[in-house]
């Protein structure tokens, strides 16, 4: 396909969508005011695990304001059950009812629905709702979960090991035996959850008339959204309307159809009339998706130089009490691109996942996350153990450029990425040849400073291909229309759901570059079902490879088009030499650009009111959709440098300067792939340092509030240096690589890094996150 | 239910409320001033901020029937006839906010934070914007734009 300069893509525009948002003028949820509309509340377990004997509701029921209540025997009725049973081998497969009707399996669980007049009034009856319950020992961690006799958190399946794989390629064994060390690394992360600003929510609309459903719902994902709906409430596709409005943050929890939101999808329909619902913070918290929580072990074969042999993983995951994804969905990925940059041919892995009576979890922002850490923390504890320069180790295991397309043991393939270039580039800007020298003086005062090193490897787009390979039903395709309408303005739309990554201004420049026009020309139509195409939506880092390049082959596919209509138009036989620049013609002349008279405007008029005057052979109208199907994996990577000072005293942590170097191929708009940037690292160092979701020793959730759950606040975190050193990919015809997730996997990779160097003259290694003072007090005491 | 009048953003709007609807709700339903963001209703993240009588203050602490003789100023009369402060121009041009959700709550701190303390330190912003939860930014970029505001003064009155 022939690529037109890029004027417009790669250029630091401000977005559109901050207007409105400044002045209190966006539209979330919340936001949109519905007439009549009545307002949920749910009733949750106090127990972690709990039969449920009997729900009384007659004190309720008689509440000012209340219009019904429902249980999990009424939505039985309305709804059908989730079922997750995709054909993966070690996986079970487990269903869940749209609310719970014989028991609760943790803190928090919804187990009936207050409708009432306003929130207020719904709280208030949820208070008087009776609940008997039976309470069950519950398996609170990993440690209960999997003990003989453990108490089953989902009684269909023989244990609350939901899912083993195991892979091995080549001899892990035989390279244990022959190697001159095999050095063991743990690693153990946190429960956490997403988190965004603007809790869960929704309004349902039910029309009686149309038969119809329309969800005001900020979700990232609103056709596969909408698919979930209409299945699971028997109505055919057609008869939902999924409207995502402005949205305050998803990061992963608001991609799955939860519980909750069927529920008041049901309840709309069941009244004929609009219900809304807003969760407060605690149910957030406790009750909407959690995520992470891994143990993790590896075992590396090396030489006397640390060149890496042979490579063993275990990753244990506490996935919680419900499967809203496949339970492999998450740790799987990081077994199979655990190696990233780093050349080894002998690998295995054993990836287990159980349930536990907690919320469930889900992808959040780098489901992967773990990931860098552990490749990252393995290459640091070989340094350790053989007295090596960590530096001098990562080099020796890393690819090479000219070993690029690499296989890794799993059979991803690594192309068109510069580890070693970004490596070199952070490890320069944070000056480590001088900071030995600064650490050694430091030192000597009693101040404790440590430099860390984190590579990264993203798989940020999962190609159609990927999803087979891996035994996932689903697609990675992505979907697109653009619209020039009769005046020439110019319509386009992705099936994305934005949450803040500025899609209405970067993806107007490519349609900008792709088409022709000035990008201030380009309205973005996003989030509604009935207008934008059928896509699988943001998550990951896809929306830049996948959903770009869809809006830019449906904008060449435009600009061909109008040059056609325009060649005749200008009395030419052929578009040949003829270009659409801001707007206007222009024609080629022995290589000099010449304006015409014709504009856009006056090429869409013809297309539309005076289809006569066209070209043989082409239809009236200017309208465009594509689907793209990336390929099956697409990488982008990055090299993250830090240096931190350990308070020994108090275990506290400040971190004095963070680099990063990256390159995830064509930029679309630098404003927004450096704020990605910026948001991604914080949200990994936040997780690296403070957050914990906590329950205690019986599954009694202790995090209900912003005071329990810290999250990192301005004075936690340091300002950023972002190197962009961005190379094109050539597996994608704008050279896309994508980007939003790595960031997080760096943070915590490199802030586990550094944190360790700085406990070296200690002779202690930090395995667990979050590396908090307490945690970082309990290692400086076992000194 | 109560009847009361409330002064916001210049503007008297007689409210018919419970005692106990916060002033964060009354402003929303209410006044259907819905740029006020609710995000904790325990006080912690700061999206719902609004100036009471010139003073920053958690719209979700407060019951709107203790707001009588009070002016309130919410993110909807911070723009006058259309025109962006230097805060809000200076936040669009540096990308200092994403979603949107916190935006609000952080333009009024620091509309307010900067009439009184023109010329702050990087260190003296950090601290005040540890009042707003903001989890898409890092804040990295919106401290960036207070600085730039803070910096354009200084260089205006040198």
């Amino acid at each position: 396909m022939r690529r037109p300069k890029l004027r417009h893509i790669g250029a630091p525009i401000p977005r559109k969508e901050d207007l409105r948002f400044l002045t209190g003028r966006g539209r979330y949820v919340d936001d949109i005011e519905i007439p009549g509309a009545l307002h949920a509340c749910f009733v949750r377990s106090p127990h972690p695990h709990a039969r449920i004997l009997s729900i009384g509701m007659e004190a309720a029921k008689k509440s000012p304001g209340v219009v019904d209540i429902y249980t999990g025997k009424d939505l039985a009725q309305w709804t059908t059950p989730l079922r997750m049973a995709p054909p993966i081998e070690g996986l079970h497969p487990v269903e869940m009812t749209t609310l719970p009707i014989d028991k609760v399996r943790f803190h928090g669980d919804p187990v009936a629905c207050v409708i009432a007049t306003s929130r207020y009034l719904a709280e208030d009856a949820a208070e008087l709702v009776e609940v008997d319950y039976e309470p069950l020992p519950a398996a609170a961690n990993l440690e209960q979960a999997l003990a003989e006799g453990a108490p089953k958190v989902d009684e269909s399946l023989a244990s609350n090991l939901v899912s083993v794989q195991r892979f091995a390629t080549g001899d892990v064994q035989k390279q244990k035996r022959e190697a001159f060390k095999v050095v063991e690394s743990a690693f153990h992360q946190g429960r956490m959850t997403h988190l965004p600003i603007e809790t869960r929510g929704l309004a349902a609309v039910w029309d009686e008339g149309r038969q119809h459903l329309t969800v005001h719902i900020g979700n990232q994902v609103p056709h596969p959204y909408r698919s979930q709906v209409a299945a699971r409430m028997r109505l055919s596709e057609s008869q939902v309307t999924i409207a995502s409005p402005d949205v305050g943050g998803g990061f992963g929890q608001k991609i799955a159809l939860y519980r909750e939101e069927l529920t008041v999808c049901a309840a709309s329909r069941q009244l004929k009339r609009p219900v809304r619902w807003r969760e407060d913070r605690m149910e957030n918290l406790m009750a909407a998706s959690h995520a992470r929580e891994d143990s993790v072990r590896t075992r590396a074969a090396v030489t006397k130089e640390g060149r890496l042999l042979g490579l063993e993983l275990e990753i244990l995951e506490d996935f919680g009490a419900y499967c809203f994804y496949p339970a492999n969905y998450l740790a799987r990925v990081v077994a199979m691109i655990l190696t990233g940059p780093y050349k080894v041919r002998d690998y295995a892995f054993e990836v287990k996942v159980a349930l536990t009576n907690k919320c469930g979890n889900g992808p959040m922002r780098a489901p992967m996350a773990i990931t860098s850490w552990v490749i990252e923390g393995t290459m640091d504890a070989i340094a350790r153990e053989l007295r090596l320069d960590p530096l001098e180790v990562r080099r020796l295991n890393m690819v090479e450029t000219r070993e690029l397309p690499y296989t890794m043991p799993t059979g991803e393939v690594i192309a068109d990425i510069t580890p070693r270039e970004t490596l070199e580039a952070a490890v320069k800007a944070i000056d480590y040849a001088g900071f030995r020298r600064r650490q050694a003086a430091a030192r000597q005062e009693g101040r404790h400073l440590g430099l860390g090193l984190c590579s990264v490897v993203e798989s940020t787009t999962y190609g159609s291909r990927f999803y087979k390979a891996a035994g996932i039903p689903g697609s990675g395709h992505e979907a697109a229309w653009l619209r020039i309408e009769p005046s020439g303005a110019v319509n386009a739309s992705v099936g994305l759901g934005a949450t803040g990554q500025g899609y209405e201004t970067a993806f107007a420049q490519v349609v900008a570059d792709g088409l022709g026009v000035e990008p201030s020309q380009v309205r973005m139509q996003l989030g509604n079902t009935d207008v934008a195409p059928y896509g699988m939506g943001s998550r990951g880092a896809r929306g830049g490879t996948a959903g770009g390049t869809a809006i830019f082959l449906a904008a060449r596919e435009a600009n061909e088009k109008v040059l056609a209509i325009a060649a005749q138009m200008l009395g030419f036989d052929s578009a040949e030499g003829l270009h659409l620049v801001d707007g206007r013609i222009e024609r080629e002349i022995l290589g000099e650009r010449v304006k015409t008279d014709l504009t856009l405007a006056q090429v869409a008029r013809t297309a539309y009111l005076d289809p006569t005057a066209l070209p043989k052979g082409i239809a009236p109208g200017l309208d465009f959709s594509k689907t793209y199907d990336p390929p099956p994996m697409t990488y982008s990577n990055a090299a993250h440098a830090c240096e931190v000072e350990l308070d020994a005293e108090t275990g506290a942590l400040k971190i004095l300067r963070y680099v990063v170097a990256e390159d995830c191929g064509t930029v679309l708009n630098p404003f927004v792939v450096e704020g990605q940037q910026h948001g991604a690292i914080a949200m990994g160092l936040s997780g690296a340092l403070l957050e914990h979701m906590r329950y205690d020793e019986h599954g009694n959730n202790i995090t209900g509030s912003l005071a329990d759950y810290l999250v990192a606040t301005a004075t936690d975190l340091p300002g950023f240096e972002v190197i962009p050193m961005h190379t094109p990919s050539r597996g994608n015809p704008v050279g896309i690589k994508g980007m939003a997730e790595g960031g997080v996997m760096g943070a915590i990779g490199v802030i586990a890094s550094a944190v360790n160097d700085a406990l070296a003259p200690f002779g202690v290694v930090a395995e667990r996150q979050p590396l908090s003072p307490d945690y970082l007090l309990s290692l400086l005491r076992q000194t | 239910m109560l009847d009361f009048d409330l002064t916001v953003n210049g503007r008297r709007y007689p409210v018919r409320a419970e005692p106990r609807k916060l002033l964060s709700d009354v402003l929303r339903e209410d006044c259907r001033l819905t740029g006020t963001h609710v995000g904790c209703e325990h006080g912690v993240c700061g999206a719902c901020t609004v100036l009471v009588d010139g003073k920053p203050s958690r719209a979700c602490l407060i019951y709107a029937v203790q707001m009588q003789d009070h002016e309130i100023t919410t993110i909807e009369a911070v723009a006058k006839d259309g025109k962006l402060t230097p805060l809000q121009q200076a936040l669009h041009e540096v990308h200092g906010l994403q979603c949107g959700f916190c935006t609000a709550g952080i333009v009024i701190t620091f509309e307010a934070y900067l009439r009184e303390n023109p010329r702050p330190t990087e260190e003296q912003v950090r601290e005040v914007l540890a009042g707003n939860l903001c989890r898409c930014t890092g804040y990295h970029n919106i401290v960036k734009a207070i600085l730039r505001v803070a910096n354009e003064r200084r260089d205006a009155q040198a």
